[in-house]
């Protein structure tokens, strides 16, 4: 049984660590822009397919999760420049309707542009196959994931808390006024921001490809656990929802261990205790 | 006195001729609905347009307007008028649809819906409104302990089709001793699952172990890592669409397949296959109530005009069963030369024939279609003519259930 948890252990930081790409997006553009993202799953979806798309016409799996993420800014950047930017001053219900209109359009462009029917991925070859880690035989596309997005995480923690530009968009989490009473450009930090959360959302699709696979539905299946996510991690905390990410991982992956049927369900129990018993989440503070 | 009286007479007049008038314009207007009505005979089919199995929905569809199209809309000197409703794969929406439809549409037959335990609500609901209903699934139960007069099933027995599944398994791979059972987690899993554990020891197998999983279920790796730890000589799986490529995929990252088969006991057949990179499927063995190669005349017209409209790709088992089940709901009519229900079931009581997928027969005591179950072998790419030449059909198997297995016990009468 040991073997087992301990793999489990590492399936757990492998699908964690991408939602932790995903709900931290999600958390920046929330904290940022103070927008409950909709379309941040379909932007996961399109990470996928533009993945798919430019793997498949440069044969490199590494060209595409190079070039499809950034396909995503693009659409980010259209869909904040264009549509939300005018209903900043606009009722919260505006904002959520357009959203959801903007994640069910994306969808069946999806299914337009490649159809009904899900595709599949391979791992680049240097990356096939498993590896005997004497306790149990895992997939070495897994633990490459494992180190590249744990890499990730730690360079955007370093960026949020190191650099200039992370000091503006943490200033904009807690109080935007301010940040535009201090001169700076609030629409470029609302862009940037915007299409920061589009390309973790697009690098995390692009990499659950060869685990995942690819299918139309794909952007509204991760769209909840990405709201689980920032509920846990606590409204605006990046460092909470990296966290998150990784909490959810470990506990979808261990209970599949003992109760499979529970495997979806026990992510909303943890969103709905953090609720009850700590309502700002687990890193937040309001 | 007297004034109120005639008052009063004076008013029932009025309401009298109302009433007169009222009913005479209902009766002009109710008048060519009915004859329209009885010139057409209303057929539902009741698919998954969204949730869990929504990719299959319009291949279904697509299936049943092929059927509709050979006898250019027209049955027993009726006009066929044809509905749909989205099950969403949901019990409860999927009954609640079908019921709303026969009693604003006047249907008379259903068709669908594509997920065991849904059909297990609709197959209620055909029987309380006296309606014919054609399912076709993996649930036993229609045809089982759940039996009634008004229901049948398109889809092979789960037994016929399980026995099919290990014999050809265990005749390509003769050393095999064990097998591990991947099993989604509703009606339609319990079912196979249960046939299996009973098959596998006359073909030599042990139950390594089985897991399983909920429907939708996308992360298999705890069930892999489980498996592997047994040594099992392959992964018997009884999921399907979705469930089923994302495990076989999985299999595949762990480095399971293709060192050793993995059996796909219920196959969509071309709608699977396609998701999958031919590395994925080079050591698949998969069982399904249709493939497209099957060779007989009217498959092959089938596969034609289905083929005329996907764009080249052939069908699978969706827009097979599709086809399937409007061809078989027709023929009742046809051989009935009436539509109504209670004539069209009579009619395929016992009814025995050719169709597309080879020689059938309908048992009368219990409403099964006993018909081929085909199983094949995947092809490596460098053997595929085409990229939809997907596998070799190794086995066509139409073994009925033993009696003593089937739990219809009395079917009941209309």
């Amino acid at each position: 049984m040991s073997f087992l948890i301990l793999s489990q252990i590492l399936n757990g930081f492998a699908t964690g660590m991408l939602y932790a790409l995903v709900g931290v997006g999600l958390t920046l553009v929330l904290g940022v822009l103070n927008l409950p993202n909709f379309a941040h799953g379909t932007l996961f979806a399109f990470g996928a397919y533009f993945t798919y798309t430019v793997a498949n016409l440069t044969d490199s799996f590494y060209l595409g999760v190079l070039i499809g993420p950034l396909l995503v800014v693009l659409i980010g950047f259209v869909i904040e420049s264009q549509g939300v930017r005018r209903l900043y001053a606009a009722h919260h219900d505006y904002q959520l309707l357009f959203l959801f209109a903007i994640a069910l359009i994306l969808q069946e462009t999806v299914i337009l542009i490649w159809g009904p029917v899900g595709f599949s991925l391979l791992p680049p070859k240097f990356l096939a196959g498993a590896v005997d880690l004497g306790f149990t035989v895992y997939p070495k596309y897994r633990l490459a994931l494992i180190l590249f997005t744990a890499t990730i995480v730690v360079a955007l923690y370093l960026m949020l808390t190191r650099t200039n530009v992370g000091a503006i968009l943490r200033a904009g989490i807690e109080n935007r006024e301010m940040v535009k009473v201090l001169g700076i450009n609030i629409n470029k930090v609302f862009l940037f921001t915007f299409g920061l959360g589009a390309y973790l959302a697009g690098l995390a699709g692009g990499l659950a490809t060869p685990i995942w696979g690819l299918t139309p539905t794909m952007g509204f299946d991760i769209l909840p656990i990405s709201f689980v996510i920032v509920v846990v991690a606590g409204l605006g905390s990046i460092l909470g929802a990296i966290a998150a990410g990784i909490l959810i991982g470990l506990a979808q992956s261990l209970t599949t261990i003992w109760w499979p049927e529970a495997a979806n369900v026990v992510i909303y129990l943890i969103m709905g205790l953090t609720i009850i018993l700590r309502p700002q989440g687990l890193f937040g503070s309001r | 006195m007297i004034s109120r009286l005639s008052e009063k007479l004076r008013s029932l007049r009025t309401m009298g001729l109302s009433m007169a008038g009222a009913a005479a314009l209902a009766t002009v207007m109710f008048l060519p609905t009915q004859s329209a009505a009885e010139e057409e005979v209303v057929i539902l089919g009741i698919w998954p347009i969204t949730g869990p199995y929504a990719d299959m929905g319009p291949l279904l569809d697509r299936g049943v307007e092929i059927a509709l199209e050979e006898v250019g809309y027209k049955v027993a000197g009726k006009k066929i008028k044809y509905i749909t409703r989205d099950s969403e794969t949901k019990a409860g929406t999927a009954a609640r649809r079908a019921q709303g439809a026969i009693d604003s549409e006047g249907v008379k037959f259903i068709i669908g819906p594509w997920s065991s335990g849904v059909a297990l609500a609709v197959t209620e609901v055909a029987k309380k409104n006296k309606v014919m209903y054609y399912f076709s699934g993996g649930t036993e139960d229609i045809t089982g302990k759940r039996c009634h007069k008004y229901a049948f099933m398109w889809a092979a027995n789960a037994w016929t089709a399980m026995d099919a599944n290990l014999k050809i398994f265990k005749k390509f791979n003769p050393d095999a001793k064990s097998i591990y059972l991947f099993v989604v987690d509703y009606a339609f899993g319990w079912t196979l699952q249960k046939y299996v554990e009973k098959l596998a020891p006359k073909y030599g197998l042990k139950i390594a172990g089985v897991d399983r999983h909920p429907l939708g279920h996308r992360e298999y790796s705890s069930f892999i890592t489980k498996a592997m730890a047994t040594k099992p000589d392959a992964v018997y799986m009884i999921n399907f669409g979705l469930d089923a490529i994302s495990a076989v995929r999985q299999l595949y990252n762990f480095g399971f397949t293709p060192k050793k088969p993995v059996i796909l006991s219920w196959s969509a057949g071309v709608e699977e296959l396609v998701q999958m990179d031919p590395a994925m499927r080079a050591n698949l063995q998969f069982g399904t109530n249709y493939y497209y190669t099957v060779d007989t005349p009217g498959n092959k017209s089938f596969v034609d005009a289905y083929k005329k409209k996907s764009g080249g790709i052939p069908p699978g088992y969706a827009p097979g069963a599709g086809y399937g089940l409007m061809k078989m709901t027709l023929l009742g009519m046809q051989k009935a030369n009436s539509t109504d229900p209670k004539k069209v079931i009579q009619a395929l009581e016992g009814l025995k024939g050719k169709n597309f997928v080879g020689d059938f027969a309908i048992n009368g005591r219990n409403h099964q279609t006993v018909r081929p179950y085909f199983v094949a072998r995947t092809k490596p790419e460098d053997k595929m003519a085409n990229k939809y030449d997907f596998a070799t059909i190794q086995d066509i198997s139409s073994t009925e259930q033993p009696r003593d297995l089937n739990q219809c016990q009395d079917i009941g009468g209309f």
